[in-house]
């Protein structure tokens, strides 16, 4: 061999370490985030699976049958929503086509869908279509409805019935829907507008989130189980009946819905906003406008929320509507007291931050729900003290007791808050009583702020320990993320004696967040009390809640005479407050009464089960109820054709439909099972390689240099 | 060609570097083979206390999760503690119930998951008409034969939860060798509680579906 030779292959050797060192290098810093890779993991799934899924046509969804590897496809479902707002109230037509695609001539259907709705809705109208027919449903006990209903069903009779499980959660069940052949379930009803600083808002609900449900599961001898996902627990009765099955976001979106809106405001608009949605607006001569989704259809998969302003000019500030019914006369009154421009000093206040770190929360929620709180954080005052807490499975807390706001103190929660991980159940229980538990100095104002999609079953346990524990705290939710559920927002801070906001996106939280904060350190109207009514009044809410900064008084009431004034007292900043509303020139308005009915029942229902006793309580509701044409839990609206059309020998299948997985919310961490492999294997692998790696740059460090 | 004394900097202190980080991850790879070990051993001191009559015992006491049941597989020596609840958390320390299936050992469809690569690792090994014993708090076992295994995807496939047959399902990742994780597919062992010794048994409600997955009936 030369000597040139020997330079020669030196260098060939030399560059080739070379490159061996660079590829190595980049290798190593590529693995450093072995959870991104699929390697292995990604072969092509097995054939022999035995699931006969080629055979269905694409497009229908497959669902469970009793035999193994058939399938039957279910109903499909499309949705159209039709709001018109006249003033603060508004009535909503919700049209539900289900369709049988299946092209099997025996293959009869019925479609059970889980819904939500508003949670303040009064469902008080049902249509069922078939051709050119209109039945129209009627209302009846819930027991009764639902025995006509099955009744309908075994003879072959087409037959639709809507049942309430929750305020805001709705099931409709269609029998009998022929193969290539369609029903149209209409579903009218109405609700009040929220007013809230100056802005008018609506939300249309269009999907239920997976709730998670606590307990062990029990089984009831006679009671029949829901089509959901769960079986029904101790601690939630009716859990089978609010789980509808999910679509895996793999297959595509299903369900798609159309939204109109007719806006009658009653004043010069100006800012209309739909966070959620991309919109079209049109403006009619006479002031009012015409808004519809910019697409056709969007897949029913979150909240849609509209929100609109005045032009300029002042708010409405008083507003009385009446509708004589009857003997009576109903009306509804609405008062935001006037925005107050003295400033005031925030008195020292302890703040408990309760964050939702549950497996529903994963993805765009826990980011919306770390921003808030790292805000909330930053706009403590020196004076204050505060504490974080974090619940999925388990309960954590960051400090054993409520520190002082100093810079460690605030850095440490800071630090805790942006490690925050979203993955597990939704224990909600063991959370709430810690963050309401503990004495505080007579100084300090406790309020426990609470961030949560709220996804879970046991609403109702949970208000009975806000009822009962609440002290002297004030409980504030925030719900979070696309769908929330805006029955226990709601509920929750009226039992807790706050207020609630929702954050849908993380551009909203800014905004959202200065809004609840301006209610919070602001002091609140209290001891409301209202005068001029005769005795007779039947009021409700029956005690009217504290007002925090920007809200309004909202009154249901029942009279046989509207008095010409109505004076409203209460205390506000430790001085007296009175305001007079002239009563003597208001509106008429139609749907009144079902505004006022509506209102009783959600009283009744709020009263605590024990101490009335959940008999009584079905009595009353059902008067109310019945006497007003209205879905509760205890009655329910059913539609039924007159002449049967399915042949007795033919069979009926009962399809779950199923829903969207709510947008940004994680399928695996919300309904799958963990991941089951670990990253040992991974990490070994990456470090042997780099020790080796290690070991030869060491040995070639003088050859490279 | 430089001399051969001096040593260059940047090359050390690199190689020193790869060498912490090398190792750091070994640690980090070797902790997770060493707690899911360890924690075992824990754990079945709760197991003890839980057939002595307490209930959700907590192994140690920040754990969010406590022993359900005793798995014993006689032909592979198989003997591990299952914890409460399939979350990731859990997982670390044993195989896990998923806690809205049926009860370990109850009757109707039971189904536990654990990570493939270690406490779940045995189950490639399992065969038709292998014995899978499921002691219960209450003392009392329930034996299931291996009926089938198979590989499912889990972005396509569902498992069928029959109500009337009392059975038992393993789940784990797929393929059991994979260096990474995040694979889509699911091993999975069905096992048959055998018709001639039934114990006392509560009838699970129709209408659980989810998937391999999955659709679990429990979402968070």
């Amino acid at each position: 061999m030369t000597r040139r030779n020997e330079t020669a292959q030196w260098d060939t050797a030399h560059r080739t370490r070379h490159v061996f060192l660079l590829t190595m290098l980049m290798l190593v810093l590529s693995w450093t985030g072995p959870q991104h890779v699929i390697l292995a993991c990604g072969e092509p799934p097995s054939t022999e699976s035995g699931m006969t899924l080629n055979e269905v046509t694409q497009g229908s969804l497959l669902f469970k049958t009793h035999e193994v590897g058939r399938y039957k496809p279910a109903p499909l479902l499309k949705t159209d929503v039709r709001i018109s707002v006249t003033g603060i109230i508004a009535r909503t037509t919700l049209t539900q086509e289900f369709v049988n695609p299946s092209r099997l001539k025996d293959d009869w259907a019925e479609g059970i869908y889980v819904f939500p709705l508003p949670e303040t809705a009064a469902v008080d109208h049902l249509r069922m279509k078939v051709g050119d027919r209109t039945i129209v449903g009627e209302i009846r006990e819930r027991g009764e409805a639902k025995r006509r209903y099955e009744q309908a069903k075994q003879q072959g009779s087409r037959a639709s019935l809507v049942e309430q499980e929750r305020p805001n959660i709705f099931t409709v069940s269609v029998a009998n829907i022929a193969p290539q052949d369609r029903i149209i379930v209409e579903i009218e009803y109405q609700e009040t507008v929220r007013y809230d600083h100056g802005a008018f808002s609506l939300r249309f609900p269009m999907v239920v989130g997976p709730r998670y449900i606590p307990g062990t599961p029990v089984i009831i001898e006679e009671e029949t189980q829901g089509s959901g996902r769960s079986s029904n627990t101790d601690r939630v009765p009716d859990a089978s009946r609010i789980t509808p099955p999910v679509q895996h976001p793999h297959r595509g979106p299903i369900n798609p819905i159309s939204l109109t809106i007719d806006l009658a405001a009653g004043f010069p608009l100006g800012k209309i906003e739909s966070p959620y949605h991309d919109i079209l607006i049109i403006a009619d001569q006479d002031g009012s406008r015409h808004i519809t989704l910019r697409q056709d259809v969007v897949p029913a998969n979150r909240d849609f929320q509209l929100t609109w302003h005045t032009a300029g000019g002042p708010s409405p500030t008083t507003i009385v509507y009446q509708e004589p019914h009857k003997e009576s006369t109903y009306g509804m009154l609405m008062v935001a007291p006037p925005a107050s421009a003295e400033t005031v000093t925030a008195p020292p206040r302890e703040a408990i931050f309760v964050i939702d770190t549950s497996g529903s929360m994963a993805g765009t929620s826990i980011e919306q729900a770390k921003a808030a709180l790292v805000l909330a954080l930053g706009r403590l005052d020196a004076q204050d003290r505060f504490n974080v807490i974090q619940f999925n499975s388990a309960t954590h807390l960051l400090f054993s007791e409520p520190q002082t706001v100093r810079t460690d103190t605030l850095g440490k929660a800071v630090r805790y808050v942006e490690r925050l991980h979203a993955d597990g159940g939704t224990e909600i229980l063991p959370a709430l009583m810690m963050a309401l538990k503990g004495s505080l100095p007579a100084t300090h104002l406790r309020q426990v702020i609470f961030l949560t999609d709220g996804q879970v079953g046991n609403e109702d346990e949970l208000f009975d320990v806000i009822r009962a524990q609440l002290g002297t705290s004030r409980l504030f939710t925030i719900g979070i993320g696309s769908a929330p559920n805006s029955h226990f927002m709601r509920k929750a801070a009226e039992f807790g004696r706050g207020t609630f906001t929702h954050i849908g996106s993380t551009s909203e939280v800014k905004a959202q967040m200065d809004a609840i904060f301006r209610k919070l350190e602001r002091p609140v109207l209290t001891d409301i009390q209202v005068r001029g009514f005769e005795a007779t009044v039947e009021m409700f809410p029956p005690r009217i809640p504290d007002l925090y900064d920007g809200e309004p008084v909202v009154l249901a009431f029942k009279t046989s005479h509207v008095p010409s004034t109505v004076t409203l007292t209460g205390t506000f900043n430790a001085r007296a407050w009175t305001q007079t509303v002239d009563a003597a020139g208001s509106q008429s308005r139609n749907g009144l009464s079902v505004y006022w009915a509506r209102e009783k029942i959600a009283s009744l229902m709020d009263q605590p089960r024990l101490e009335r006793g959940e008999a009584s309580i079905r009595e009353l509701v059902l008067d109310v109820a019945l006497a007003h044409h209205l879905v509760s839990p205890y009655s329910s609206l059913v539609a039924i054709d007159t002449e049967p059309i399915r042949p007795t020998n033919t069979l009926l299948t009962t399809h779950a439909i199923k829903t969207n997985l709510p947008e940004g919310q994680n399928y695996q961490a919300v309904l799958g099972l963990p991941r089951t492999a670990t990253t040992g294997p991974s990490h070994l692998l990456i470090g042997l390689v780099t020790v080796v790696l290690a070991f030869l740059l060491w040995r070639s460090r003088h050859r490279i240099a | 060609m430089s001399t051969i004394q001096t040593t260059p900097r940047p090359l050390v202190i690199l190689a020193a570097f790869f060498l912490a980080v090398g190792l750091w991850q070994i640690g980090e790879g070797s902790w997770i083979y060493a707690k899911a070990r360890l924690a075992q051993v824990l754990l079945r001191r709760a197991w003890f206390r839980t057939l002595a009559g307490e209930t959700q015992v907590r192994p140690w006491p920040w754990a969010d999760t406590w022993p359900v049941s005793r798995l014993r597989v006689p032909s592979q020596h198989i003997d591990l503690i299952v914890l409460n609840g399939a979350y990731g958390r859990t997982l670390a320390f044993g195989p896990a119930f998923v806690e809205s299936s049926a009860l370990p050992g109850a009757g109707g469809t039971t189904i536990l998951t654990g990570h493939r690569d270690t406490h779940f690792a045995f189950i490639r090994q399992l065969k038709e008409s292998d014995e899978i014993v499921i002691d219960r708090p209450d003392g009392r076992s329930t034996g299931y034969r291996v009926h089938e295994t198979r590989i499912v995807d889990a972005r396509t496939d569902s498992i069928f939860l029959s109500d009337e047959t009392k059975q038992l399902i393993l789940l784990t990742c797929y393929p059991f060798d994979a260096v990474f994780s995040g694979s889509p597919l699911r091993y999975l062992v069905r096992a048959i509680q055998p018709p001639s010794a039934p114990p006392r048994s509560i009838d699970r409600p129709a209408g659980t579906d989810w998937s391999a997955q999955g659709e679990s009936a429990q979402p968070r």
